[in-house]
């Protein structure tokens, strides 16, 4: 076996992450194809299950999974499913072998915690960062370590279950370089592979989340048409199904205790497995009283159990077809991504719903972490030729008065974007206005899910109507969501700090991260000082390439100072001791190339729309006629 | 502020091509994309993201019949507000009441292929609409009382649809 030769001043590389409900992979791009790193349990695949042993150890992967039947409650397996979620969830009160703490506060009820037998309840978010932390261990041993990271999420994830993932990759010392959809790292790995213009569904059926995506491909851009799923709809259900008829089996009652359900959830996954070689399976089991039972299953009878499951993905899939505009007829093909899709029914039932056989040409459980390791490579390549361009999974709007929604942005939009909207007082001498950020379809804002709040005081009286406040909405590349407001009638305008719904806010992964390190803010200073450094490098590196391709947009003076603060970044990447001169000398480059960035983006818009900048564009007869001729030039036509 | 036809640089016409100002709208986020800023300065970072998020706002509103109509009126001085919206026809609004009587019977029977119909009509209406206003666009002067018209047709439409579409997640 040939080993990969490191060129030791190289960039640390980027790797992918498909951080999921059952498994988690980590991938890198080697010699331009994707490849799963060998995890702790020496296969691609790493159980996402964490154990809190009791002499403090935490152990993760298959030693983890061991435990699961053994001390249920101190093993958390699953918990992508409680992401962004808050303690009185619904996903809290449904099967399962773990306890759940009681909040002390509402602050503490912004987030689900377990109750694993420590002095403090933890967050799904420190239990995810320590799947991430082992994943990091793998690169960091392997390809001597990692420079930014690519964690995929389910395309219906919302913003909570979104920023909630960001966070749990910060807990673990990583650089999220970009949360990529699931759905669409899918197409990516495949698109990437075969080279196929078209237009595809993506069906994503996880341990815990469904996803489903319809893009179209062309010369390298991924453009997504629509997205739908449901992030609570996965294996884990269909094992619940199965489990549920093994505890009657078991004569558990009706509160079995954590061992017995684990040990159902447990059998429920073999049996279901084995039933994709053979048409039926039978596992044993203790029941009580001490005497065993044999529990059998065929596939008819597991494919009658996950039928309403499928019928729900079913629904979810037509609605993204008719969001997209295409009919079922029109796809060029139907790509199976997750575990999930092993099971035959599902296969059958994709065949169905679609009018063609899926392809699975690519280990569905590998190819979502083999596609966010393309896009990591991609963004630290910087070449350009391949784009995704992904959408808003839900609607965001705005509660109206009497508890409906205004929705600003609707699903399915090309993101980034970003929508304004204003706002006016309805009562004579109003004072304050409240504002409730919610993102869902429902009508109701009850119904939908809670972002954000925020309230505006001290407005001088005034008529109902003349205050005004304008709120912006902004979308990312990462699908995560700013808000900012601004009251504009009295003249003064004044930010307000938006107190999100859920999850944890950046004093409490602060505190993590320093509760985390042995030597708590000295270490979190010293990790800093490497992030920052690193940024800088890459920084240098940018700068260097812009001055190759476009030093003629500077003028003499610029380009002194350029070179000036170019000087300075370098020489503090060398000898600062801590993070802030770095930062500082990021900072004056970032001044120094600020008007130069904007010129170099006019000149990267021109030369995309041919020959035009976008701000001379006029709106004569003239340009209408060079548009036309450019239609005309890419059909192929005499201009 | 800029139109989102310069912004796309289109011309400002009803009529435009779509495989055109996709074609367009993809050099142009390929320009422009974050992604495509990955390793930059955070200063350069923020300047193309909200490039980016002008584009991809103006591209949604071409893309769109209603609000692009609403932005070529704009160029001509009709801006729409909440309170100068154009009111329908009397006619129309017959018909209105009319489909939503059928639409909620269909539903509350649970007739999933009367509730599809009803929406690959309005689908099939909108685009005669459409047209419809290409036409009247291309005219000159441009009638902008039967453009108010015809948009308000169209938002009818657009409703109609988007109610279907519920029922439909529902059945």
């Amino acid at each position: 076996m040939l080993l990969d030769i490191f060129d030791p001043k190289a960039a640390p590389r980027a790797v992918g992450i498909d951080l999921g409900t059952t498994n988690s992979i980590i991938a890198y791009v080697r010699d331009g194809a994707p490849a799963a790193l060998t995890t702790c349990d020496g296969a691609p695949l790493l159980p996402s299950v964490v154990h809190y042993a009791k002499s403090g150890a935490v152990l993760v992967g298959r030693a983890a999974k061991a435990q699961l039947t053994r001390e249920p409650e101190r093993t958390v397996a699953s918990v992508k499913r409680f992401m962004g979620r808050d303690a009185h969830d619904p996903e809290t009160a449904r099967l399962g072998a773990l306890r759940f703490a009681v909040p002390a506060n509402d602050e503490e009820a912004r987030s689900v915690r377990f109750d694993v037998g420590r002095p403090k309840a933890i967050t799904p978010v420190e239990v995810s960062a320590e799947i991430l932390k082992s994943l990091k261990q793998s690169a960091v041993d392997q390809l001597r370590g990692v420079g930014g990271v690519v964690i995929t999420v389910p395309a219906y994830f919302d913003d909570a279950q979104r920023q909630a993932t960001k966070d749990a990759g910060r807990l673990a010392g990583l650089e999220v370089l970009r949360l990529l959809n699931e759905p669409t790292a899918a197409a990516l790995a495949y698109g990437l592979e075969q080279k196929q213009n078209g237009l595809f569904a993506v069906y994503d059926l996880g341990g815990g989340t469904f996803d489903v995506t319809i893009l179209l491909l062309e010369d390298g851009v991924f453009q997504v048409k629509a997205s739908g799923g449901d992030s609570a709809l996965g294996g884990d259900d269909m094992d619940r199904a199965i489990a549920e008829g093994l505890l009657e089996q078991m004569a558990a009652g009706s509160q079995p205790p954590p061992e017995a359900v684990a040990l159902a959830l447990s059998a429920a996954r073999e049996l279901k497995h084995a039933l994709t070689e053979a048409p039926e399976a039978s596992i044993e089991l203790p029941a009580k009283g001490g005497a065993n039972v044999v529990a059998k299953l065929s596939r008819a009878q597991l494919d009658a159990l996950i039928l309403p499951l499928l019928e729900r993905t079913g629904k979810a899939c037509r609605r993204a077809l008719r969001d997209a505009g295409v009919e079922a007829n029109a796809l060029d093909g139907v790509i199976l991504v997750g575990g999930s899709t092993r099971v035959l029914r599902v296969q059958s039932y994709v065949a169905e719903l679609f009018g063609k056989p899926p392809r699975c040409e690519l280990d569905p459980e590998l190819v979502v972490a083999y596609g966010a390791a393309l896009q990591a490579d991609l963004l630290t390549r910087d070449d350009g030729e391949v784009l995704l361009l992904d959408v808003l999974p839900l609607s965001l709007g705005i509660e109206t008065m009497g508890g409906g929604v205004d929705k600003i942005l609707p699903r399915n939009t090309t993101i980034p974007t970003g929508a304004r909207a204003t706002f006016t007082t309805y009562a004579d001498n109003q004072t304050g206005f409240e504002l409730h950020v919610v993102q869902g379809e429902r009508e109701l804002a009850a119904d939908c899910r809670s972002l954000a709040r925020f309230s505006l005081r001290g407005i001088p009286p005034m008529p109902a109507g003349m205050a005004r406040l304008e709120v912006e909405l902004s979308v990312d590349e990462n699908n995560l969501l700013k808000v900012s407001a601004r009251e504009t009638t009295t003249g003064i305008s004044q930010e307000i700090a938006v107190q999100p719904s859920y999850g944890l806010t950046d004093d409490d992964v602060e505190r993590m991260l320093i509760e985390a390190l042995d030597f708590g803010e000295e270490d979190l200073e010293r990790r800093r000082l490497v992030e920052t450094r690193v940024e800088g490098e890459r920084l240098v590196l940018a700068t260097n390439k812009g001055l190759s391709v476009d030093a003629d947009l500077l003028s003499t003076a610029e380009r002194a100072a350029v070179d000036d603060a170019l000087g300075r970044l370098k020489s503090s990447i060398e000898s600062a001791a801590s993070a802030s001169p770095i930062q500082a000398a990021i900072d004056r480059l970032d001044h120094a190339t600020h008007e130069w960035a904007g010129r170099r983006m006019n000149r990267a818009v021109a030369q995309a729309i041919a020959g035009k900048s976008l701000n001379d564009i006029e709106k004569t007869v003239e340009h209408a006629a060079g548009v036309d001729a450019h239609v005309a030039r890419h059909r192929g036509e005499p201009a | 502020m800029t139109s989102p036809f310069e912004l796309l640089g289109v011309p400002a016409l009803f009529a435009l091509d779509e495989t055109e100002l996709e074609k367009r709208h993809r050099d142009l986020s390929r320009a422009l994309h974050p992604d495509r800023y990955a390793g930059r300065s955070p200063g350069e970072r923020r300047e193309a993201l909200s490039r980016a998020i002008s584009v991809n706002e103006a591209f949604r509103r071409l893309r769109d019949p209603i609000s692009r109509a609403e932005a070529l009126l704009a160029q001509l001085g009709r801006e729409l507000t909440e309170t100068n919206q154009p009111k329908p026809a009397p006619a129309l609004l017959m018909q209105i009441m009319e489909e939503r009587e059928a639409l909620s019977l269909a539903r509350r029977a649970g007739d999933r292929g009367r509730v599809e119909r009803i929406a690959s009509q309005a689908s099939g209406r909108a685009e005669e609409a459409a047209e419809r206003m290409a036409d009247a666009f291309s005219e000159d002067p441009i009638p902008v009382e039967r453009v108010l018209e015809l948009l308000g047709e169209l938002r009818y439409l657009r409703r109609l649809k988007e109610e279907a579409g519920v029922a439909l997640d529902e059945l």
